[in-house]
């Protein structure tokens, strides 16, 4: 069906030309799914953009075919090019939330493309669109055709986007990354739509995804792409159970398993190569514990067995696996029931006015009814010294507010907080010194949480000066001791944030944090910025300065899999409330909260027996 | 589980200098070398009378003419060169020092101190620069120093707008929340924090405002309500030398050119300035 053949595609950019792929060749067989994965940087969503014809302008392709059907994409004429694009591709985007047109009704956008293609009326068009919304899924497709994109939730404008590339009745989609920002029971209905309509339309599919759980649930083939290249490629099952080449055992020994605890996650040291210059040999090489002498020639996808792996040892590491660390600190597991909590919160609630609601007439008062929403529903909770409590929930379940207000940085309406002893929600701010420097934070986003204008050295010298912590002719020596604990090298001190990677910049995030010594930190979604082999880094850091410091941690995330690798316990919230919280054992293991199962159940995994097909069903409504 | 390699990311090259950048400096970086050197490089001396030297063409003596009472032209432009733009940027930095804490305090705190602070702005901007000036300085005796504060003032609104927007965006930042959560004061949350981010579009804003300055400024001067004779104000001179644009055009058109001359240097300072400062577009490089 999609055919690309030895593609190579290269960017010019300001500091050079980047080679985004390099001689790719691909095939996607009528009626079924190919999944291309890798990490940020690996070419997967140029792939993507060159098979619909889609490449910017800065893109240069110095050789390679994409054949769709027989015919070269590459040498149309920017008008066959969009003929193809309408009718017989069609493309589903990342992000939901900014890919419909706001000020369009649904069920227009949605018969957009038959209107220029087929020559529908706008009314035949409109007729159409009900029938494709009904057909992904959507209850009531009369009232949503005629909604506005602002009136629906991201899984129902996900599926009004996967009906509007439906629409005309193309042969092959491409979905870049459909799934990325829906939360997994969501995530989980969307792809058994996709799956359900395979089947049903006989489509051909090309889905690009970072997540390898999505992907075992989709596709039939995987393709693992690295630094614009292809590593491996084969049957879904069989690279994601046996994997073969060293990035790919890696990538998936980086994953945290749920239900099966382990000391530490298996981390890829080093970054992605320098792809305005590629090494000339396995550019894998240098992060590769595998890697030999041979290593530096150039690569070949050799076959092993059913599937072509670029690694010239593959056939010899067919059966080895990724090595992990052994446990290198010993767990200063204090005897946590005797000593007092470092946290303790009674019945935090928190609640925010949305609007002020429509004007009514109350005999003669005019009154307005406040449409409010309660992130935190009298939440109760415990921290223990050197504890990790795990915080889950999907988006907008109350976890970031909680973590924040339980630090003040947001103020509660009623309830109580403990910390360290000291009782912090009846102060007022100013009175907060103490708790200050005993709680500290870790954000999400690195590249917002460091200032840009200030250099490493002055971030974490910063807290250090602010709370008198040491001399002032120390605190570099303080910083240099900072930075060793998040394993950075000394001269980082002088760099400023841009100037570093995101795993980097999220070490020196931890660093600041730990610069007042606390007991407590919120992480608030630390990892969910980075990809998979950063993640892991970074989760084992936080790991091993828990076990050295016996710092806790109030760990947020939306990831089940990460709290469960590290929490100690897991509380779950749902729509401001904590549905459930125990031993993090448990909660994974046998869940008592119908919300805990549905969210368990959703989760994409990597192993465990294959999930049949749709499974979690559930339909979503109008929001 | 060890860091990513020590190596430094290759940085991109420095992006060349803008050609606009490159000829606004060269013609503000000429006026005001001299504008600054103008007393010992002005071949005769600015302010003497000579009855026999009025109004003559400009000739080999005399480059650019002289005036109604014999003075060289050339020589009153270089001087007041520096009153142009001394009154200019004296204006800017004034309007700076009051706009931008206004525009952080309204843009951090939000509510009632925005609402206040910003419509006392559209009191200002509702006013028309040249009304505001002369109320300011009808009612006191004119000098040079009021104009420059007189200008200043009307210029408050636009520098606080853009601060308060600036503001708007930074404040969302996590590194906000990050000195919140180890209790930094207001202050140097304003000032450490946000300022520095805040100052590229601020600089780029305040370099196109000094020629709205030095325009206002001369218009003022130009009404007798800036600086005073002898003086030579380029907006002075040009309003002295309007009786005589018949006779003899050389006067009045030469601080005008010369004024011409130094708004398009700034100008395109300010547009250089903004191609190369902009974070939008430092963003973009940085990634690629």
């Amino acid at each position: 069906m999609l055919a690309i053949d030895d593609l190579t595609v290269r960017y010019r950019t300001a500091g050079g030309e980047i080679e985004a792929l390099s001689s790719v060749s691909l095939k996607a067989r009528k009626g079924s799914t190919l999944a291309l994965v890798g990490e940020s940087g690996s070419g997967k969503s140029t792939i993507a953009l060159a098979a619909m014809g889609l490449l910017p302008a800065e893109a240069m392709v110095p050789s390679g075919r994409i054949l769709f059907d027989g015919a070269d994409i590459l040498t149309m004429n920017a008008e066959a090019r969009r003929q193809l694009r309408g009718s017989r591709i069609g493309l589903v985007f990342q992000d939901p939330f900014s890919v419909l047109n706001p000020s369009l009704r649904i069920g227009d956008q949605v018969g957009e493309g038959l209107v220029h293609h087929r020559g529908y009326t706008p009314e035949r068009a409109f007729a159409r669109a009900i029938e494709l919304l009904d057909e992904v899924g959507i209850v009531k497709p009369e009232a949503v055709a005629k909604a506005y994109p602002h009136e629906l939730s991201g899984g129902m404008r996900q599926r009004a986007l996967i009906a509007g590339a439906l629409a005309s009745e193309p042969e092959l989609l491409i979905l870049d990354e459909p799934t990325t920002a829906l939360d997994v029971t969501i995530e989980a209905q969307i792809l058994d739509l996709l799956e359900d309509l395979r089947v049903r339309r006989g489509l051909t599919m090309v889905f690009i995804s970072h997540n390898l759980g999505v992907v075992r649930r989709i596709a039939d083939e995987v393709a693992v792409l690295y630094a614009g290249q292809i590593v491996e490629q084969g049957a879904t099952e069989e690279v994601l159970q046996r994997p073969v080449h060293p990035y790919t055992k890696g990538l998936l020994a980086a994953i945290p398993r749920i239900g099966r605890r382990m000391g530490r996650l298996a981390a890829i040291p080093g970054r992605l190569p320098d792809l305005r210059n590629p090494p000339t040999g396995c550019r894998f090489a240098p992060r590769c514990p595998f890697a030999t002498p041979d290593s530096t020639n150039p690569q070949r996808l050799l076959a092993v067995g059913d599937r072509m792996v670029r690694c010239s040892s593959a056939a010899a590491l067919r059966d080895t696996s990724w090595p992990v660390q052994e446990e290198a600190v010993v767990a200063a597991t204090a005897d946590r029931s005797a000593s007092e909590p470092v946290v303790e919160v009674e019945d935090l609630t928190k609640s925010f006015v949305l609007s002020r609601g429509a004007l009514r007439w109350e005999g003669w008062r005019p009154v307005r009814d406040a449409v409010s929403i309660t992130p935190v529903d009298a939440i109760s909770l415990t921290v223990a010294p050197g504890e990790v409590v795990g915080l889950v929930g999907e988006s907008g379940s109350g976890k970031t507010t909680l973590g924040r207000t339980i630090l003040r940085l947001i103020e509660a309406d009623s309830g109580l907080i403990r910390i360290a002893g000291e009782t912090v929600s009846d102060k007022p701010q100013s009175a907060l010194e103490a708790m200050r420097r005993t709680a500290q934070i870790v954000f999400q986003n690195p590249d917002s949480s460091l200032n840009p204008r200030k250099t490493i050295r002055e971030l974490l010298g910063r807290p250090i000066a602010r709370f008198g912590l040491s001399p002032k002719a120390d605190i570099p020596k303080r910083v240099d001791e900072l930075l060793d604990l998040v394993r950075l090298p000394a001269h980082y001190a002088d760099r400023y944030a841009h100037q570093m990677s995101g795993g980097e910049k999220q070490r020196v995030g931890i660093a600041r944090a730990l610069a007042t010594q606390p007991n407590f930190i919120v992480c608030d979604e630390p990892v969910s910025a980075l990809d998979v082999s950063v993640q892991a880094a970074i989760v084992n850091l936080l790991a091993d300065l828990r076990d050295r410091l016996g710092v806790a941690y109030l760990f947020i995330s939306h990831d089940i899999s990460v709290v469960a690798h590290l929490a100690d316990r897991v509380a779950v919230m749902h729509h401001g409330k904590m549905v459930e919280i125990g031993p993090a054992e448990q909660i994974m293991n046998a869940p008592s909260h119908p919300y805990t199962i549905k969210l368990l159940s959703a989760v994409p995994r990597v192993d465990g027996p294959a999930l049949a097909r749709r499974e979690v069903v559930a339909a979503d409504g109008l929001a | 589980m060890s860091p990513e390699p020590t190596s430094a990311p290759a940085r991109p090259p420095r992006k060349p200098m803008p050609l606009q950048l490159k000829a606004g400096l060269a013609i503000t970086g000429t006026i005001l070398l001299l504008g600054l050197l103008a007393p010992w490089i002005a071949p005769h001396p600015w302010d003497t009378i000579s009855m026999r030297t009025r109004f003559l063409a400009p000739n080999a003596t005399y480059w650019l003419g002289t005036d109604e009472y014999g003075r060289d032209v050339l020589s009153r432009l270089l001087m007041g060169a520096r009153l142009s733009i001394g009154m200019g940027v004296a204006a800017t930095l004034f309007s700076l020092a009051i706009g931008v804490p206004m525009g952080l305090a309204a843009g951090y705190f939000r509510g009632w101190i925005d609402e206040a602070l910003m419509r006392l702005a559209d009191v200002l901007m509702a006013i028309p620069p040249i009304m505001l000036g002369l109320l300011v300085l009808a009612v006191t005796p004119p000098a040079l120093w009021k104009t420059a504060l007189a200008v200043g003032f009307v210029y408050i609104p636009p520098i606080a707008r853009l601060a308060r927007s600036v503001t708007l965006t930074l404040a969302n930042e996590e590194f906000i929340q990050a000195a919140k959560a180890r209790a930094e004061s207001t202050s140097y949350i304003l000032f450490r924090e946000i300022l520095p981010n805040a100052w590229p579009p601020l600089i780029v804003e305040a370099s196109l405002r000094v020629t709205y300055a030095i325009l206002l400024g001369s218009a003022l001067s130009f009404l007798g309500l800036g600086a005073q004779p002898p003086s030579s104000d380029w907006g002075l001179m040009i309003s002295e030398a309007r009786s005589f644009l018949d006779r003899a055009p050389w006067i009045a058109l030469a601080p005008g050119f010369a004024m011409c001359l130094l708004v398009i240097g700034i100008n395109l300072l300010g547009d250089g300035a903004r191609e190369r400062l902009d974070p939008r577009l430092k963003a973009r490089l940085g990634k690629a």
